[in-house]
């Protein structure tokens, strides 16, 4: 047992657990600055998150990560049985039921399943081991257990999570070796499914804010209002920033849910180009150490879950940059971190857990 | 399995991620590093431009007026000056100070309080001077170039002309809750809007306050309006919906009648009172004692003093003519006499003795004094229990119940306001409910207005009109009608008959005698307190309070002191009910108190030609004539 605590301590990738911790006291910082001239609650919460988060991180760490792998699917089926009880018990929020009750606090299961779905996705493709290129055949699985929680989360309906789960799924399918065949029919499907999102799935709100994406001039004080407030607030930073505290879009009110969705304007208001090019990095940083991580570890297993979670960091971080410097559309995609938000901190910080399970067994024990 | 011969197949693989993840990364870069660097003056520019705001444009709450048009309830406006810290400097508030007028001391208390103010604060508009005068207001518009990061909040703020005059029914308004704002669907308030908490003001919070309306401006980051081809670029569209004011209430209530109920109160720290219109149901005047001033519940109330208030013993915020009920005492006893008399179950000449007390079981049940032998009229008259006991004992109480329900009470009368109660009128299958064996006890006691039996005052002087007025039990009524802003009736509300009762003539006559003999003839309970030259008829009732064996609190050993009644005698017009809380003998307190109302009434207010009453229905006269049938028993007519 003591064998174990020591090699515990020797191992442990105190680098990717500053990264994370600093990451983590940044957005605390950041959300007192967004939402002080309104209740100081959020930021407190914040911190009970981090705990929690830290609570996750500690007990994921600590058991062999081979255990999930025998517990994959069975954890699995839980994710899948709390996105059910969702649909049937949830709670209303905004005309979207994504919130399970659980007493005082509420919990958003589509959050975790993405950690559990690359845990499951990483069992299948350790016990498969297929060297030539994969047919369409070979992924029907690993299919399978995207589509599920997809279908379920876009019941609720919740896109940008939806889509979230699809670009992990394709990242880690990029590992293996797929047919070419296999790809383009993928690419297909993709681009035939396109016009049947647009016309049943999206929601009139969705579509106007693909429309302004796409035409940012058509209505400037409407719909476009969320996308050009953040972006005058982050041009507004310019390289210096305005200085803590001091950013006048974010005081004044004129950013919308500048907690959950944009919290990386308020921080490039106030910091600057400096400030943003240094979180950037963090993210960075972040990635490619997950992606090496990856690339060092023992089992296929190991390899499939660093990489699950690199995508995870990946997609999130771009995609909620991207929307706020008006790069992509404004989908709900929160900033790994950094957004408020109980359910999101406990998925990333459970997400460098694997991570640090990985990085400390890569060496046999 | 062997593990480490699978990574290859991987490994060529992780460069390809490093090359998407790298290339993604740096396009944001170059993205933040074309928006913060190279045209980050010109974002800076746009921030601190061009925005959008929606504005509110607030409305005029409709005032509330008495039945003769006189103001009870208006609006005065109040200015109020605020400063945003983070963009005022030393010289504007010098120069505020200066246009204000302010005493040195309180110019430097307003600095202080502006550079105390660190953090958020600084974001936040500081209040330095409330409701300010006209002329201050004038002097800040015509400077307001020079007074950056002041701003003049006007709002109509609500002003109770009479101060605790008619509190309770006019009620108070506060700050909507958060509580409100959820509940609020159609998301028409906002936080720091007023919201009409009690009596009228809530009941018809709906039609007082109106619509408010919306105006779209841009503005800059400092908060200043712009104007210009940019600005009107920007408000393409609708960019002002116009508000819609609230309308007026017009009451029933007569500000001069409430004026001398609550004069006939003075003496008396905790009591109700209220005046019906017989024949049309309208309450004339309703009060509650002690009172509160609905002025300072409606600005700014210290916490002290609301909690002084919600512990008062008295209770100043309970509305006791709707919102509590009490044991009726003796003026209940009109229910099993008509009871029994419509039933058949009494001869009116029959005669009972009392000896002061009623044996029954192993319990007596007590009279206030010996009484000798008395018929239904004298027992009335000069309220004897132990003649009660004995017909209650014919009667039953559920019968009783039943005749206690037709007159309307042990359920709300509908009036509306402050969460009316209903009182109570228990019957054998409550008791039963209740598992506690049935004593025919309960029934005697029930005869008598005590044991389970509660009714509010608004419910006694209902029962009262309905005697006066032969059988016609009206909904009472508070509000006659709504107006427009300028006095074009919206809604007109005709009096309204709830029910029917049909009566035997001669239950009415008899009953009417004897109440009018209570305080007419010299043995009745009411007859120390007869007013001169008038006719009144009504009903003593000294309610026991149980209230006696708690520990540790203060204890009230008084009665309740009722009196209802309904006044003249023959040709009835009002009829009253009053409740003195712990007041003592009805005959020395509450009867005073309802014949210097009705004095006062007669005396200055009925002369004065009364406002017509436009669709009311004619006085329901005794339906005299009819022939002495043979009593009805059972299903005495209730519609």
């Amino acid at each position: 047992m003591k064998a174990v605590a020591a090699k515990l301590r020797q191992h442990f990738d105190w680098v990717l657990f500053g990264a994370m911790v600093v990451l983590g006291i940044l957005g605390v910082v950041n959300l007192y600055s967004a939402t002080s001239s309104t209740s100081m609650t959020l930021a407190r919460q914040q911190v009970y998150g981090l705990g929690l988060g830290m609570v996750a991180f500690l007990g994921i760490t600590a058991m062999d990560y081979r255990i999930y792998n025998r517990l994959a699917y069975l954890l699995y089926m839980f994710g899948l049985l709390c996105l059910v009880l969702v649909l049937v018990l949830g709670k209303s929020v905004n005309g979207a039921q994504r919130w399970l009750d659980l007493g005082p606090v509420g919990f958003q299961p589509s959050e975790p399943m993405k950690v559990l779905m690359i845990i499951a996705l990483a069992k299948y493709l350790h016990d498969d081991p297929v060297v030539e290129g994969r047919s369409l055949k070979h992924i029907a699985i690993p299919f399978l257990v995207v589509g599920l929680p997809v279908l379920l989360i876009l019941r609720q309906p919740d896109l940008g999570t939806a889509m979230i789960f699809c670009l992990i799924f394709l990242s880690v399918m990029l590992l293996t070796k797929l047919k070419l065949r296999s790809i383009i029919t993928l690419f297909l499907v993709t681009v035939l499914s396109l016009p049947l999102t647009w016309s049943y799935l999206l929601k009139d709100y969705q579509k106007q804010r693909i429309v302004i994406f796409l035409n940012p001039g058509s209505d400037p004080s409407g719909a476009g209002w969320h996308a050009r407030q953040s972006q005058y607030a982050i041009g507004s930073g310019k390289a210096l920033g305005k200085g803590y505290m001091e950013g006048t879009q974010n005081q004044l009110h004129f950013l919308p849910e500048r907690w959950t969705d944009f919290p990386f304007a308020v921080w490039a208001e106030e910091w600057g180009f400096v400030g943003s090019a240094a979180l950037l990095g963090i993210y960075l940083f972040i990635i490619l150490w997950a992606v090496r991580l990856g690339s060092q570890a023992r089992d296929r297993f190991g390899a499939v879950l660093c990489v699950g979670v690199a995508s995870l960091f990946f997609w999130h971080t771009v995609i909620n940059i991207g929307m706020v410097t008006g790069l992509l559309p404004v989908v709900g995609v929160t900033l790994p971190l950094m957004s408020y938000g109980r359910s999101s901190l406990i998925t990333m910080m459970s997400g460098v857990g694997l991570l640090m399970n990985v990085a400390i067994r890569k060496s046999s024990f | 399995m062997n593990p480490h011969g699978e990574i290859p197949e991987f490994r060529r693989r992780y460069r390809y991620l490093v090359g998407v993840v790298g290339i993604s990364f740096f396009v944001l870069l170059v993205r933040l590093c074309q928006m913060q660097v190279v045209h980050g003056d010109e974002y800076l520019r746009k921030s601190e431009d061009n925005f959008v705001q929606e504005l509110r444009i607030a409305t005029v709450r409709g005032v509330i007026l008495d039945r003769n048009g006189r103001e009870l309830a208006t609006n005065l406006p109040s200015h109020d000056v605020y400063v945003i810290p983070r963009f005022s400097s030393p010289a504007v508030l010098e120069r505020l100070a200066e246009e204000l007028a302010l005493t040195p001391d309180r110019a430097a208390a307003m600095k202080q309080t502006i550079q105390q103010c660190s953090g958020q604060r600084r974001w936040r508009p500081q209040l330095v001077a409330r409701d300010i005068t006209r002329d201050q207001l004038a002097r800040l518009e015509t400077n307001r170039a020079d007074l950056d990061g002041v701003s003049i909040a006007s709002r109509p703020h609500r002003n109770f002309v009479h101060g605790n005059l008619a509190a309770h029914i006019l009620g108070y308004m506060n700050e909507v809750s958060a509580d409100d704002l959820s509940r609020d669907r159609s998301r028409s308030y906002v936080p720091g809007d007023m919201i009409g908490r009690a009596g009228v003001e809530r009941l018809y919070e709906s039609h007082l306050r109106g619509v408010p309306g919306r105006r779209r401006v841009v503005v800059d980051a400092r908060g200043r309006q712009k104007q210009g081809a940019e600005a009107a670029e920007l408000l393409r569209g609708e960019t002002r919906v116009e508000p819609k004011p609230g309308q007026n209430l017009v009451l029933t209530i007569d500000l001069e009648v409430q004026r001398l109920v609550e004069r006939a109160l003075r003496n008396y720290p905790a009591a109700a009172a209220v005046v019906l219109e017989v024949n049309t149901g309208r309450v004339l005047a309703s009060a509650s004692k002690p009172s509160f001033d609905p002025n300072l519940l409606t600005g700014r109330l210290s916490p002290d003093e609301a909690r002084r208030m919600v512990q008062d013993p008295y209770r100043p915020l309970l509305d006791k003519v709707h919102r509590e009920h009490y044991f009726p005492g003796s003026t209940y006893k009109v229910i099993p006499a008509i009871a029994a008399l419509e039933e058949g179950l009494v001869d009116p000449e029959e005669k009972v003795l009392c000896k002061g007390w009623h044996s029954f079981g192993r319990r007596n049940f007590r009279c206030s004094h010996s009484h000798g032998k008395v018929n239904l009229r004298r027992a009335i008259v000069e309220s004897c229990n132990v003649y009660f006991y004995t017909l209650a004992e014919r009667v039953g109480m559920d019968t009783m119940a039943r005749y206690a329900h037709m007159f309307g009470l042990g359920a709300p009368t509908g009036i509306g306001i402050n969460g009316e109660v209903g009182g109570f009128i228990p019957t054998k299958e409550w008791y039963a409910r209740r598992k506690q064996p049935f004593r025919i006890g309960f029934t005697l006691n029930a005869a008598i207005g005590q044991g389970n039996t509660k009714a509010t005052p608004i419910q006694l002087a209902s029962l009262y009109a309905t005697i006066a007025n032969g059988g016609a039990l009206y909904l009472p009524q508070l509000v006659e009608r709504i107006e427009t802003l300028n006095h074009v009736v919206v809604q007109q509300f005709q009096p309204r008959i709830r029910r029917q009762l049909s009566i035997h003539p001669r239950t009415w006559t008899l009953i009417r005698d004897a109440l009018r003999g209570v305080v007419n003839e010299e043995k009745g309970t009411g007859y120390s307190a007869r007013p001169e030259q008038l006719s009144v008829s009504g009903k003593t009732g000294t309610a026991q309070v149980s209230r006696r064996a708690r520990k540790g609190q203060t204890i009230w050993l008084q009665d309740h002191s009722w009196f209802a009644a309904y006044a003249p005698s023959d040709h009835p017009q009002i009829a009253v009910a009053v409740l003195i809380e712990h007041g003592g003998r009805a005959a020395k307190v509450a009867a005073p108190v309802a014949m210097e109302i009705i004095g006062a009434y007669f005396r200055y207010v009925a002369p004065r030609p009364a406002s017509p009453v436009p669709g009311a229905p004619d006085v329901i006269a005794e339906t005299a004539g009819e022939p002495a049938t043979k009593r009805r028993s059972g299903s005495t007519g209730s519609r």
